[in-house]
C-alpha cells in the first residue's frame, strides 16, 4: 500500500545556507502527525516551506496522496496544492480584521463540505471577542491562534505547523496544545510540526524526526526516541541523563569502575553490535537509578534541582562523571549539596543504550 | 520551458507570468535611458582638455560651488534649527509651524528669485513700504543691492530649507528620550545636549537633507538663469541651444553629473546609515516649556522663516496680479488650467503604473537581473531637468540616425515627449515611495495568500493594493507638486504653444515682466500649496 504522504532522498535547501540531505520520511495514513524537532536554524522551516510548494526542491521526490507535488525538475505551485502553512511569525493580513482573515482561507477550498463552520472555529479557538479586531490590536498569542483557524479552515490535506505554540502563554500553550491533537483526530487531517520542544513532540507527534546538523538522524515513534535514541547527536539533543564508560561483560551485563554491575531488566539492549571486553558508552537516564539511603554505594552531591513532581540530583563519582538521578518530590530526605548520596544496588535499567566510544 | 525556470524559478509559468516579467525588465531598461545616453554621448566626445582651462568653465565650476556651499550653510542653520525648536518645546504656534514650514516646498526657486527681484528693485515693492511709512524719496538707498549670486543663494535657501526641516525633524522624533535624559543626568546644559547628543544622533538624517538641497541647487536652471548667474546648469543651456556647441554641453553635463553622484551617494549611504540610529521601542521625548524670553524668540524665529519663504513671496505675487489685472486678460487662466491638469493626470498615471508593474514583479520573481536593473532605474531622480531633456533629443536623434524610425517628430517638441522627459525625472520618486511601502508587507503575507490559493495577480489584486492604494494617492500629490514646478524639462521639450503657470511666469519674467509672471506664478503656488496640505499626512507620518 501507497504512503498517504512521503518525503523520498530529498534534498532540502533555501539559498546557501542551510542544505539537508537525504531525507526520507513519511506519514503512512491520513490522520496521523508528524513532528520535527531540532535546535534552532537546522532548517525545519526550509522543510515545511518546500513542502508548501514556496521553494524549490534540490533533490528527491515529495508525494502526497500518490501525486507527485516536487522534484527536481516539477514544482507545483502553492496555491494548486491543498497544503495549509501556519508561519511562525504570523501573517496576518494587515487590512482584514480577525474573521475576514479567517474568511480568506475559505478562497481555495473547493470542495461543498467543510469540516468547520468559521463561527465553530472562532469558538473553538475563543476568537469570538475579537473577531472584528485589527492584527495590530491583537497580543501575538492571539494572532497565533487566528493563523491557526485561518489554516485549518480550507480542511487542507496537510496541515503544516511552524512552531505553533511559541508566542503563547505557558497557561494556555497546554490548553491550545489538547485543542490541536483533539482537533487533528478528530478531523483526521494529517500534519507535520516543527518545534524545538521535544515534549511538545512527543505529545503531538504519531512520530518525531529529530534533525541535527543538516541529517535527519532519528525518525521513528516518540517513545523509540527517547528510550532507544541512536546517536550520541540525539542524545545531547534531548539532553536525557549522562554518558558513562562501562565495560561490556555480556550481550546483558555491563561493569562501571564505581557503580559495579549494571543488568538489564527485562534483557533489553543493543549491545548486539559490540564485542564482549570492549568498552562503550552507557546512557544512564535519570529514572534509570534508585535512591537507597541504606546502600553502600554512595556519590557526592553536586547539585539539586527541584522540578514540582521530583527532584534531580547531580551526582559526582570520583572520575568526574556526572550523573543524573531522579527522586519523588515527596521524598523525606532532603540532601545538601556536598553530601553522600545512596544508590540501590544491584542496578537494573530497563533498556541499556550505549553508543561506541570516540 | 528550461527558460522559464531560470526566469522565475518555477516551472508552472503561466503567459502571463512571462508578459509580466518582461514588462517589468522593459520598464527598468527604458527608465536608464538618459543615463546611458549620457554614458554613450561622454564616449564620443573627444575631451578637449583645453576647455577645462578656458576662463567660462572656471566660472561655471566656482559659481556653482559658491552657490552649493552658501545654500547648503544656510539651509542648514535654518532646517536643522526651527526643526529642533518644533520638535523638542512648547511655545506659542509650535504646532502650526510644524506644517507652516512645510509650505516652503510650495514656492519653485525661481518665482522667489521673481519676488526677490521685484521687492529689491529700484522703485520696487520694498521703497512703495519705505516711501509709505517714512515718506522719503531716497528709499533706494536704505535697500541692499544683492549681487546675482547672492539673490540666487537667499532664493535657494528658503524654497529648500525644507527638505533639511523634514529629515532632521525625522531624525529628532525617533531620537530616544532616553538619551537626553542620561545627558540631563549627566549635567549638560540644553545647548549642549543639542550640540553634543541630539545633533550628532540626526547626523545620518540631516545628511540626507543636505545631500537633497545640493542635488536640487546643483540642477537649478530657473533662478540662476533667471539672475543671469553661470553655472553648470546655465552653462549646457547655453552651449546647447544658443551656441549648439554640442562638446561643451556633454562635457559640462558630465561633469555636473559626476558632482551630483558624490551627493547622490552621500545620500544613499547616510539613508542606510539612518535606519539603525532610529529606535522603535524607546520612549519619545515629550516637549519642554520654554521659558518667557527663549519662548518669544523661538516663535519669532519660526515666524520669521515662514513669512520669509511662504508669506513674502506668496503675498507679492497677489499684491501684484491684483494691481495689474491687466494681465488677466492676455493669460487664457482655464486652459492653463487645465493644461497642468492634464500633464500631471497622464504623467503621474503613467509613472505610478509602470512603478507599481515593476515593484510587484521584482517582488513576486525575486530575480536578481530584474532588481539590479530596477535599482538602476531611479538613477533619473539624481539627474537634473536640463540633462535630461539634453539626453532625450539626443538618443532620439540616436535612434533616428540607426533606423528608419523617425521618432524625432514623434516626440521632440510634443505632449508624448514632455511625458517622457517627466516620467525619467520624476519615476524614482514613486519607484521608491511605492517600493518603500512593498518592504513594510511582510513577505510571508505573500506566501500566506499563495497558500490560500490566490494566484500572483489576484495576490496583488486582493493583498497588496489594499494596503498600498493609501500611499499611491500621495504618491500622485507628490508628483503632482514637483511637475507644476518643473521648469526645464517642461521649457526645452514641450510642444509649441504648450503652456503651463511655469513657463508663463518665466517666460514673462525673462521679458522684465514680473507684475505679468506674478499671475501664474501665483495661481502655482495656490495650487502646489493646496497640494502640500492634501499630502501633510504623508509628511508626518513618522510621528505615528
Amino acid at each position: 500500500m501507497k504512503n498517504f504522504f512521503e518525503v523520498c532522498d530529498a534534498t532540502f535547501s533555501s539559498g546557501h545556507k542551510h542544505e539537508l540531505k537525504n531525507i526520507n520520511f513519511d506519514i503512512p495514513n491520513k490522520g496521523e502527525v508528524v513532528c520535527l524537532i531540532g535546535p534552532s536554524g537546522v532548517g525545519k522551516t526550509t522543510i515545511l516551506r518546500t513542502i508548501a510548494g514556496l521553494e524549490r526542491l534540490k533533490k528527491g521526490e515529495i508525494r502526497l496522496n500518490g501525486k507527485l507535488l516536487s522534484s527536481r525538475g516539477v514544482l507545483i505551485n502553492p496555491e494548486k496544492r491543498n497544503i495549509a502553512l501556519s508561519f511562525q511569525d504570523n501573517c496576518l493580513f494587515p487590512h482584514k480584521n480577525v474573521l475576514q482573515n479567517i474568511l480568506l482561507g475559505l478562497e481555495r477550498a473547493n470542495r461543498k463540505e467543510f469540516l468547520f463552520s468559521p463561527h465553530e472555529l472562532l469558538d473553538l479557538f475563543k476568537l469570538k471577542n475579537i473577531q472584528n479586531m485589527y492584527p495590530h490590536e491583537i497580543s501575538s498569542g492571539e494572532a497565533q491562534r487566528v493563523s491557526l483557524a485561518r489554516s485549518l479552515i480550507s480542511s487542507p490535506d496537510l496541515l503544516l505547523l511552524d512552531e505553533p505554540f511559541s508566542n503563547i502563554d505557558p497557561i494556555l500553550k497546554e490548553e491550545l496544545q489538547n485543542l490541536v491533537k483533539e482537533i487533528l483526530i478528530k478531523t483526521k487531517i494529517s500534519a507535520i510540526i516543527v518545534t524545538h520542544d521535544p515534549n511538545e513532540a512527543f505529545y503531538l507527534g504519531d512520530k518525531c524526526g529529530i534533525i541535527i546538523s543538516n541529517k535527519l538522524r532519528q525518525f521513528d515513534t516518540p517513545y523509540n526516541i527517547y528510550h532507544f535514541p541512536n546517536s550520541l547527536e540525539v542524545v545531547n539533543f534531548l539532553k536525557r541523563g549522562s554518558l558513562v564508560n562501562v565495560k561490556i561483560i555480556s550481550k546483558k551485563i555491563l561493569k562501571h569502575k564505581r557503580l559495579g554491575i549494571i543488568n538489564a531488566k527485562y534483557g533489553c539492549s543493543n549491545l548486539n553490535p559490540f564485542n564482549e571486553g570492549n568498552s562503550v558508552k552507557l546512557l544512564i537516564q535519570p529514572e534509570d537509578l534508585e535512591h537507597d539511603d541504606n546502600s553502600n554505594l554512595k556519590l557526592k552531591i553536586i547539585d539539586r534541582k527541584f522540578r514540582g513532581t521530583n527532584f534531580i540530583y547531580t551526582l559526582k563519582t570520583v572520575d568526574g562523571e556526572l550523573i543524573h538521578v531522579l527522586v519523588e518530590s515527596h521524598h523525606q530526605h532532603l540532601h545538601e549539596n556536598n553530601e553522600e548520596f545512596g544508590i540501590k544496588t544491584p542496578i537494573n535499567i530497563d533498556h541499556l543504550v550505549c553508543f561506541e566510544k570516540n | 520551458m528550461e527558460l522559464n525556470k531560470f526566469l522565475t524559478g518555477t516551472n508552472s509559468t503561466s503567459v502571463l507570468d512571462n508578459i509580466l516579467y518582461y514588462l517589468v525588465l522593459a520598464i527598468s531598461i527604458f527608465s536608464i535611458i538618459p543615463f546611458f545616453t549620457i554614458i554613450i554621448n561622454s564616449s564620443l566626445v573627444n575631451f578637449d582638455y583645453s576647455l577645462l582651462i578656458e576662463s567660462q568653465f572656471l566660472t561655471y565650476v566656482r559659481n556653482s560651488f559658491m552657490i552649493v556651499s552658501c545654500v547648503l550653510i544656510l539651509t542648514f542653520i535654518f532646517g536643522v534649527f526651527s526643526a529642533y525648536l518644533v520638535t523638542f518645546h512648547n511655545f506659542y504656534g509650535a504646532n502650526f509651524f510644524k506644517y507652516a514650514l512645510i509650505l516652503s516646498f510650495a514656492i519653485p526657486p525661481y518665482i522667489f528669485g521673481y519676488s526677490m527681484s521685484a521687492f529689491f528693485e529700484n522703485y520696487g515693492v520694498g521703497y512703495s513700504i519705505i516711501n509709505f511709512f517714512f515718506d522719503t524719496e531716497m528709499a533706494n538707498i536704505y535697500l541692499p543691492d544683492f549681487s546675482p549670486i547672492t539673490n540666487s543663494v537667499i532664493s535657494l535657501t528658503f524654497t529648500l530649507y525644507g527638505y533639511v526641516f523634514l529629515l532632521s525633524r525625522a531624525s529628532f522624533i525617533n531620537q530616544s528620550a532616553n538619551l537626553i535624559d542620561l545627558g540631563k543626568s549627566m549635567g549638560f546644559t540644553p545647548s549642549q545636549r543639542f550640540l553634543k547628543i541630539i545633533l550628532p544622533c540626526a547626523r545620518p538624517g540631516i545628511f540626507v537633507g543636505l545631500s537633497l538641497v545640493a542635488m536640487e541647487t546643483l540642477s537649478d536652471f530657473g533662478t540662476v538663469s533667471f539672475f543671469g548667474v553661470s553655472t553648470f546648469t546655465t552653462g549646457i543651456y547655453n552651449s546647447w541651444f544658443i551656441f549648439d556647441d554640442l562638446e561643451t554641453s556633454n562635457f559640462l553635463s558630465l561633469l555636473l553629473l559626476f558632482f551630483i553622484l558624490v551627493f547622490f551617494t552621500i545620500e544613499n549611504l547616510s539613508r542606510k546609515k539612518s535606519k539603525f540610529h532610529l529606535l522603535k521601542n524607546d520612549r519619545r521625548n515629550k516637549k519642554t516649556d520654554l521659558s518667557g524670553k527663549k519662548k518669544f524668540f523661538a516663535f519669532l524665529f519660526c515666524l520669521s522663516l515662514f513669512t520669509v519663504s511662504f508669506i513674502f513671496p506668496f503675498s507679492q505675487m497677489i499684491y501684484w496680479s491684483i494691481k495689474f489685472p491687466e494681465y488677466f486678460e492676455n493669460l487664457n487662466i482655464l486652459k492653463l488650467n487645465l493644461n497642468t491638469f492634464l500633464i500631471i493626470f497622464c504623467t503621474a498615471s503613467l509613472i505610478i503604473a509602470f512603478s507599481l508593474i515593476s515593484n510587484f514583479g521584482n517582488r513576486v520573481f525575486k530575480n536578481k537581473l530584474l532588481s539590479s536593473f530596477s535599482n538602476l532605474s531611479i538613477s533619473g531622480y539624481a539627474i537634473p531637468g536640463i540633462i535630461i531633456s539634453v539626453s532625450i533629443i539626443s538618443f532620439l536623434s540616436l535612434i533616428s540616425g540607426i533606423s528608419n524610425l523617425n521618432l524625432k517628430t514623434l516626440f521632440i517638441g510634443s505632449f508624448y515627449g514632455l511625458i517622457l522627459g517627466y516620467f525619467f525625472r520624476f519615476y524614482a520618486i514613486s519607484f521608491n515611495g511605492i517600493k518603500s511601502n512593498y518592504l513594510k508587507i511582510n513577505y510571508s503575507i505573500d506566501e500566506s495568500s499563495y497558500l490560500m490559493g490566490f494566484n500572483k495577480f489576484k495576490t496583488f489584486y486582493e493583498i497588496h493594493w489594499p494596503i498600498l492604494k493609501k500611499n499611491i494617492f500621495f504618491i500622485f500629490v507628490l508628483i503632482s507638486i514637483e511637475i507644476i514646478k518643473e521648469l526645464p524639462i517642461t521649457l526645452i521639450l514641450r510642444p509649441f504653444n504648450f503652456e503651463t503657470f511655469s513657463i508663463k511666469a518665466y517666460n514673462f519674467a525673462s521679458q522684465d515682466l514680473i507684475e505679468a509672471a506674478a499671475i501664474p506664478s501665483m495661481f502655482l503656488i495656490f495650487w502646489t500649496s493646496i497640494l502640500i496640505l492634501i499630502s501633510l499626512n504623508y509628511f508626518f507620518d513618522e510621528d505615528k
